[in-house]
């Protein structure tokens, strides 16, 4: 592995415009390099360093794999693609952006209903009535597997659901959903609510460092450095 | 980790070939169910949290298939497949490969892919002969491999649902202790609610609501609901019907004004399922758990009793097995008498078989009505490691 830091931030959306205002205020001049569509980048003032511009869900497989060595991204997606993530990374710090809560949200029609042991109770008597379990959608299929069997909910089915999730139970093509939120409004205007103890995830920008990668002594002093200007 | 060497495959083959010839003897039908199935199968089944250790996959049709965790359920399948009405009765064995994630780690005894030798048996009307044969053809198959050492477990749910049966309260606590046994934590959660306050299981529903629904009157709580909605705004979403929903709130509503659940009920059931004790033991101490209640769950006792008789019979060591109560809370289709056999150098977190009742699980999977059966299953690489050991 090349001596140089690998760092990895988002290439495009809010994510990217909020994470080079706080490498900004840091004094931490991130530019690309070569093309202007091009992938790759520096830092002004530091020779040592590689910045690698990639999708958000890119940059959780990239430290899971040790392609990086940091990189910034949401704590949701650290959580959802790396199953055994307390042994892959290390959150270092919360950047105070890109907040959303990863909630289960179910029908507000479902009066009798507030709780997932509520809806644990029901189950059975759905199955009975529709021959099928709950369907849940969510594309956060590992987190909601794991929220619920920490619960110990277990009659549902996922249905991976890659976009308009909220819209799925009024589709029919789902009974209730797991998804992300940040002010509930897109849940109520298609007549959701969250369950009293439905959030999963309180989740937000973090800078995360990977056990995966080769760390040398170089490699340190370079995240040293760049933690310190961040203030981490 | 190593791949499989050809010795190791050899070692397997052979212990196999002595299984499945015990297994034939016995007059169970070879068979050799699919290695795909469909992934739809499993989870309706054993439901969403077997995906989390099973190798699901979409084919280029779009189809969602899973790798086999285990063979029971392909087993289940096939007879149905054979005899529409799943009545008939048959006895088959098997010996194949399964899969299954390994979360935390693989190593020799807990790999991805490995290979099950079993057997089931369907529709046989005297459970407790079926059972006692099940278990003392796996054991005689284990020693048959050339294991010599090894620790036997049972444990009986059909004791619970009796003791369950027999203890007073409303018929839909019945069903939620049943439902929540399988989880230790729930279970006393929900024993203790039902004991203090069961109106705690309106939470944080909306009170004025419940309050004003009548179980007694089941007909205007339509009505009521209805009004509800339309006043708050709430718009019906979703597959779950306004007669649903109606039913479990009447259901709700019942259980705040409900009496709770005595305390000598509540400590009855707890008591049952701290049992540990021998397996010649365990009925007499049982029996002194229940008799101080007035409770009578003799006729499960005694099938308790007829079976271990039975076993002793057919030459199985039933003084040094162990019984315990909770024995079983992990696996969730059981239906009646289960069991394990251990091995003292691989220890309880890694069974080398294990077994028992599951007269539901043939209607899971598609036939009309329950039917009975009892099925065992070996972990073939784990017998050999412990033979080795």
């Amino acid at each position: 592995m090349t001596e140089r830091l690998q760092i990895a931030l988002p290439s495009k959306g809010r994510l990217m415009e909020q994470t080079s205002e706080l490498f900004a205020a840091a004094g931490l001049n991130v530019r690309k390099t070569g093309n202007e569509r091009g992938y790759r980048g520096e830092i002004e003032g530091f020779d040592n360093v590689d910045v690698l511009f990639v999708s958000a869900s890119e940059i959780a497989w990239y430290l899971k794999t040790g392609k990086a060595h940091l990189g910034v991204t949401g704590e949701d997606l650290v959580q959802e693609k790396i199953s055994d993530y307390a042994t892959r990374v290390v959150f270092l710090k919360k950047l105070g952006f890109g907040q959303a809560d990863v909630v289960v949200a179910v029908p507000r029609c479902w009066i009798d209903v507030e709780t997932l042991a509520d809806i644990d109770a029901i189950a059975g008597r759905f199955r009975e009535a529709h021959g099928r379990w709950f369907r849940v959608a969510t594309k956060y299929l590992n987190l909601t597997r794991r929220h619920f069997s920490e619960k110990g909910f277990s009659d549902y089915r996922i249905v991976e659901s890659l976009g308009a999730t909220e819209g799925t139970p009024a589709a029919g093509t789902a009974d209730f959903i797991v998804d992300i939120t940040t002010t509930g409004a897109t849940l109520a205007a298609n007549g959701l609510k969250i369950l009293a103890d439905g959030v999963i995830l309180k989740s937000q920008a973090n800078l995360v460092a990977s056990k995966a990668a080769t760390w040398t002594p170089r490699h340190r002093e370079a995240e040293n450095e760049l933690l310190r200007r961040l203030g981490a | 980790m190593p791949a499989e060497t050809a010795r190791e495959f050899e070692a397997l083959e052979a212990q196999a070939r002595t299984l499945m010839t015990t297994f034939i003897k016995a007059g169970h039908e070879a068979v050799a169910p699919a290695i795909i199935q469909p992934a739809d199968i499993y989870l309706d089944v054993i439901g969403e949290s077997v995906r989390a250790r099973t190798y699901v996959f979409t084919d280029p049709d779009g189809d969602e298939l899973c790798l086999r965790p285990d063979l029971t359920v392909p087993t289940c399948r096939l007879h149905i497949e054979r005899h529409t009405a799943a009545e008939q009765k048959a006895k088959y064995c098997y010996n194949g490969a399964a899969f299954r994630f390994q979360p935390s780690g693989r190593d020799a005894t807990h790999p991805r892919e490995f290979r099950q030798a079993g057997i089931e048996s369907f529709g046989a009307a005297d459970h407790e002969k079926a059972d006692a044969a099940t278990l003392a053809l796996v054991i005689e198959a284990v020693k048959a491999a050339g294991l010599g050492n090894f620790k036997l477990r049972i444990g009986d749910l059909g004791l619970f649902r009796a003791l369950l049966a027999a203890a007073d309260m409303p018929e839909r606590w019945r069903k939620r202790l049943l439902h929540q046994f399988w989880r230790p934590e729930a279970f006393r959660t929900e024993l203790k609610r039902l004991t203090v306050a069961p109106a705690g299981l309106a939470g944080s529903l909306p009170g004025r609501l419940i309050a004003l629904i009548d179980p007694s009157k089941p007909q205007d709580a339509p009505r009521l609901l209805a009004k509800h909605m339309e006043e708050n705004g709430i718009d019906l979403v979703g597959a779950r019907t306004l007669a649903e929903i109606t039913e479990n709130l009447l259901v709700v509503a019942a259980d705040v004004r409900a009496e709770p659940l005595s305390a000598r009920t509540a400590q009855l059931l707890e008591n049952y399922v701290g049992v540990v004790a021998p397996a010649r033991a365990a009925g007499a101490r049982l029996k002194d758990v229940v008799r101080s209640e007035g409770v009578d769950i003799s006729a499960a006792l005694d099938a308790y009793h007829r079976r271990l008789h039975l076993l002793a019979e057919m030459g199985v060591d039933v003084v040094h097995a162990d019984f315990s109560a909770e024995f079983g809370r992990s696996l969730e289709y059981y239906t009646g008498f289960v069991f394990e056999i251990v091995s003292p150098e691989l220890g309880q977190g890694s069974p080398l078989a294990g077994g028992g009742r599951y007269d539901g699980l043939l209607k899971m999977c598609g036939a009309a009505s329950d039917q009975p059966a009892v099925g065992a299953a070996i972990h073939t690489e784990r017998l050999l490691a412990a033979k080795r050991l």
